[in-house]
């Protein structure tokens, strides 16, 4: 019965305002690019069914805004995550030095049970803008992305559809496998909702 | 044969205007006895019709409960003109000239007779619909005459009715599916109405049972008209017809059975040419292809493709009632693979991005919710075309439907008082003083008229109006007043915009503060340029950039977007406690598309944000205080929905997050914000009106979430999909039916409660301090779990701003008694909510603070 189990994946992507959040999911779910998205307010997803080795899985793409002031909001998204894409804008530092208090930020509200294997997604996007315009490396990314136990780094751009395919595999994939080591832990789902199921059918002595 | 119906028999040959020949007979065509006929002469004329054909069971579903449907009789009669019956006897057979074919017809009606209104009829409806002939009886059998119409606005319902054959231009047909649907016709007149879909409950009809037996025994089939399902009740009202006039059914659109098409009718729709969208949404929408009104170009072509398509959708639509409440997944699987279903919807069914949705069953459920809810949206549309009328309304209350069409009810009502036309420029200049330019009317009369017929979108009223209703103008200030106003709020905008390009350029400041501005810099030129570029008047990229560093450098720009960065910029610098934070783009856009003058819509912009200024604090405290109170207004008025969002954790009502931080910029077209903004502006009946639309919206689609949306991302994504597909003007009348029954309500608890001293609408709102600890995983504000007993006085009174959890009373979940919070309460007054400097300067997030 559980093999039978639909499996949806909750993927969700974090970084700056403006760094691409909205252009990459719809580039990836859409296969299109609009100068003319507007700034996400509140949050939104999006769902794309992908194959990941004969396995049929829905992905479930969650983008939030990136002001931080909208970031507490956000954080009732993050429970139940199977992954987390940290997005910067390769031609703005700022958007880069974020990335290790969105990253922070996340661990802390999603809680997931294990942080330290918890897998997370660096996309460095808008590699289409010159290189003149560039102000974070590759290899500095790739620095940032070791040091956090070897995060999957990619460069996209969502505007020319740069290893955006490629990066939401990789994505999909260490999604799926933490998703699967969450169903051999026979403790967590088990204790709590049997109180909240009780409470839901209401008491009738 | 007495009857009720009788005073209002009209007579069918009245229109169209050919007159029946005196030869004019049903016998004339089918070699019948002439003896038959004589019966009519004897009987009393024109006052009863000859029923040719009849069959029982079938019934109308004016609701979605089985309850309310109506069984009845579907019948083919003969009318004979009085005058006729009288000065001519019948002709010899044989005489089938066109003319006396064209009259025959002319004398045939298509009815429908509720079984109830049969009386002494009873008995003869049964003999007729038992001869088993195939043959019209060769006695004549009067029955009393329904009353003839060729629109069903008028009559149907509880009553029957009958329409002239030659008024009907097609019939749909929609073959039963056994235990999923009932086969159903849904009658097209000429004049482009179509009437109640006829549902044919076979296994109820003896003689439907007895057909099919029939069948079975001669041709060892059941299968019907066409061959391909069985023999259902539908097929003999085609073989009827088929008898008396020509039926052709259409070979692009099977599920059309044209009735006497003409020469282009058949070009159109049978077996020469390809259907085209127009077409189809001719058949689908059940008007004559040659009516000029048609097609509407255009119209169709914004939006989801799929999502119109289906709107388009004439059976979905005619079923509405029964789909929008009852639709589950095998219905879903059934419409996507029924053959009856319009070509081009099946056709989008099929494709395979659609596909992978059907297959999907959570994501088809949405998506299905959604189609269902666009076929109710359009219901809603046509509501003046259709059955539901006021009084249906109340007899469905007191069946007890649901508050829901209650409501309905109670928005129709105002729409009728609410016929007002919009505000013209000459109206606006007739109300103030020739000479002094001063009002003459009370300002209340004024927004009264805004409110509900708004501002002519077409003239330069609101140039000048806006800046009234934001309170840039005073209501009482002389046409010189005015003047001197604008002219030192133009040098103080000069100042302003000054002083930060000051800053750009001299870089002064505390490190921090640079910072800051260069990031604020940044923002405002990344969210200007995605900001309503679908607007014309935001769209052009025909002037360079002027900073080439900028990553809208290769994109160009224009003289609007660098107004908007410059406003925005100089609103940064003009309420550093707070700065510009996202969604504030969204908020200028509208005030400068009318001004089109920098500092004119600068000042329309700080007195919108005056009022605004809660949504953007850092802590969200503003935000969570009206998503509290949208809350509680939700618990208040419609516990069912508000008991279903708490099972899918949805209370935190996060879903409206985005309509309520800039005014559901993001849910309608840039001209219906204009009206909603100015509306909302006046604060005629409460200055938090936005959650009343907020409510509105959420009771339209009550049902819906109520009886599809599982989960906390169903309804969230339900909620952002609907942006786009909302009407506006019902959707203010509702929001206005919705706040009287609020106030209503709350008088009737004050009344109950009779509390001598009811503490006094806080007028001021304050805003509710942050919750202590982070707000709880669900992004909600904590919720005192303990009956705050007598719960705003104490805490308002000592100064200490009442946290949400004070106010929020427990005892509405505990006890089901309706209690008004506070929150509630200041729904009441018209005064907006502002907030002090020193409120912005400690919640803000600016540099200020
Ligand atoms: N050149 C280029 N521009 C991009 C790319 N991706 C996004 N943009 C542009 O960057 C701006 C911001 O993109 P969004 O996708 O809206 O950014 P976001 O991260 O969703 O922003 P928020 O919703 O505010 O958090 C837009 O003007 C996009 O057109 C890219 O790959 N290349
Ligand atoms: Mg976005």
């Amino acid at each position: 019965m559980s093999s039978r189990k639909k499996i949806l994946l909750k993927v969700i992507i974090l970084g700056d305002s403006g760094v691409g959040k909205t252009s990459l999911m719809n580039q990836y779910v859409n296969k299109k690019f609009s100068a003319s998205y507007k700034a996400t307010i509140g949050a939104d997803f999006l769902t794309k069914e992908v194959l990941v080795d004969d396995r049929l899985v829905t992905m479930q793409l969650w983008d939030t805004a990136g002001q931080e002031r909208f970031q507490s909001l956000g954080v009732a998204f993050y429970r139940g995550a199977d992954c987390c894409v940290l997005v910067y804008d390769v031609n703005n530092a700022k958007s880069f030095d974020t990335l290790d208090s969105w990253r922070d930020e996340f661990l802390i509200q999603a809680s997931p049970m294990d942080p330290e294997s918890f897998p997370f997604v660096v996309l460095g996007n808008k590699v289409d803008v010159g290189e003149d315009k560039r102000v974070v490396s590759g290899k500095r990314a790739m620095a940032f992305c070791q040091g956090k136990g070897g995060i999957p780094y990619f460069e996209t751009s969502a505007k020319e559809a740069v290893n955006v395919e490629q990066a939401f595999e990789v994505i999909a994939r260490n999604a799926l496998a933490q998703e699967e080591s969450q169903d051999f832990n026979p403790d967590f789902p088990e204790t709590i909702p049997i109180n909240i199921g009780e409470q839901n059918q209401g008491c009738n002595c | 044969m007495s009857s009720s119906t009788e005073p209002q028999v009209e007579d069918a040959t009245r229109e169209p205007p050919s007159p029946p020949s005196p030869t004019a007979s049903f016998y004339d065509m089918s070699d019948d006895e002439e003896g038959g006929y004589s019966t009519i002469r004897h009987s009393k004329s024109g006052k009863g019709v000859k029923l040719l054909y009849t069959k029982s069971k079938v019934y109308v579903h004016p609701s979605p409960s089985a309850r309310d449907n109506i069984p009845g009789y579907v019948a083919v009669m003969q009318q004979k003109p009085a005058r006729d019956l009288i000065a001519s006897p019948p002709t010899s057979p044989g005489s089938s000239s066109s003319v006396g074919r064209r009259a025959e017809i002319n004398s045939l009606l298509l009815a429908w007779v509720p079984e109830k209104s049969l009386g002494e009829a009873n008995t003869i409806y049964t003999k007729v619909e038992s001869n088993d002939s195939g043959e019209p009886p060769k006695q004549s059998h009067l029955v009393p005459a329904p009353p003839v119409t060729t629109s069903h606005s008028s009559s149907v319902g509880a009553y029957a009715f009958a329409i002239p054959v030659t008024d009907i231009f097609s019939i749909l047909v929609r073959p039963p599916n056994t235990g999923w649907w009932f086969g159903s016709i849904v009658i097209n007149t000429r004049a482009g109405d179509s009437f109640p879909a006829l549902f044919f409950h076979d296994s109820e009809c003896q003689s439907t049972i007895d057909q099919r037996k029939k069948l079975q025994r001669e041709n060892f089939s059941i299968s019907g008209e066409d061959g391909e399902g069985m023999f259902w009740g539908g097929d003999e009202v085609i073989r009827w017809l088929k008898k008396f006039v020509t039926v052709e059914r259409s070979s692009q659109e099977p599920s059309v059975y044209l009735i006497e098409p003409s020469e282009s009718d058949r070009v159109g729709f049978g077996s020469a040419g390809k259907p085209t969208p127009d077409k189809v949404r001719n058949v689908l929408e059940g008007k004559h292809k040659d009516d000029p009104a048609q097609p509407r170009k255009g119209s169709v072509n914004d939006g989801d493709p799929v999502m119109k398509a289906l709107k388009q959708a004439r059976w979905s639509f005619l079923e509405k009632m029964s789909q929008v409440t009852t639709f589950t997944r095998r219905t879903a699987q059934a419409v996507a693979e029924n053959k009856n279903l319009p070509p081009q919807v099946r056709r989008l069914m099929q494709d395979p991005q659609v596909q992978t949705v059907s297959d999907e069953f959570d994501s088809a459920r949405l998506y299905l919710a959604r189609w269902a809810m666009g076929i109710a949206e359009q219901s809603e549309r046509e509501r003046s075309q259709r059955i539901w009328t006021a009084k249906d309304m109340l007899e469905m209350e007191e069946t007890g439907v649901g508050e829901f069409e209650v409501l309905d009810m109670e928005a129709q009502d105002l729409s009728l008082m609410d016929k007002r036309k919009p505000v013209t420029v000459e109206e606006w200049n007739g109300y103030f003083n020739v000479g002094t330019g001063v009002l003459e009317k009370t300002p209340d009369e004024v927004k009264d008229r805004i409110f509900h017929g708004g501002l002519d979108p077409d003239d330069s009223v609101r140039k000048e109006a806006w800046l009234f209703i934001l309170g840039v103008y005073e209501w009482t200030s002389t046409k010189q007043e005015r003047h001197a106003k604008m002219n030192s709020l133009r040098d103080e905008y000069i100042r302003l915009k000054g002083a930060w390009w000051e800053r750009m350029l001299d870089e002064q400041g505390t490190l921090e503060e640079r910072e800051w501005w260069k990031e604020q810099k940044m923002r405002i030129e990344k969210d200007v340029h995605r900001t309503d570029r679908h607007i014309p008047l935001f769209a052009g990229e025909d002037i360079p950039h002027p900073d080439p560093d900028s990553p809208f450098a290769e994109a160009g720009t224009n003289v609007h977007l660098e107004q908007m960065k410059d406003m925005l910029l100089t609103y940064n610098e003009y309420n550093r406690d707070l700065g510009y934070v996202q969604g504030m783009s969204d908020l200028l856009a509208p005030i400068y598309a009318i001004e089109q003058d920098d500092a004119v819509a600068f000042w329309g912009f700080v007195k919108f944000m005056e009022r605004m200024e809660r949504n953007f604090l850092r802590d969200q405290s503003g935000m969570r205080l009206q998503l509290v109170t949208l809350d509680q207004l939700c618990q208040l008025l419609d516990p069912k929905l508000y008991d279903h969002l708490q099972k899918v954790d949805s209370t935190n009502f996060f879903f409206f997050f985005r309509m309520l931080l800039v005014w559901f910029k993001r849910e309608f077209s840039f001209p219906d914000i204009l009206r909603l903004y100015e509306t909302l502006w006046t604060d005629y009946l409460s200055s938090n009106f936005h959650l009343f639309i907020a409510m509105a919206i959420l009771e339209k689609h009550r049902n819906v979430i109520i009886d599809h949306l599982k989960g906390f991302d169903e309804v969230l994504k339900y909620v952002n999909e609907l942006s786009g597909t909302i009407d506006l003007p019902s959707t203010l009348i509702r929001a206005e039916a919705l706040f009287r029954r609020f106030q209503r309500t709350v008088e009737a608890i004050d009344r109950k409660s009779s509390f001598p001293g009811m503490p006094k609408p806080e007028l001021r709102q304050r805003l509710p301090v942050p919750p202590p600890t982070s707000p709880g995983v669900d992004g909600r504000p904590r919720r005192a779990s303990q009956a705050a007993t007598g719960s705003s006085a104490g805490a308002s009174a000592s100064g200490r701003a009442p946290t949400v959890g004070d106010h929020v009373a427990a005892g509405i979940g505990a006890q089901k008694e309706k209690v008004v919070t506070p929150e509630l309460r200041a729904l009441l007054s018209r005064e907006v909510p502002k907030l002090d400097k020193q409120e912005v300067k400690d919640h803000g997030g600016g540099v200020g603070a």
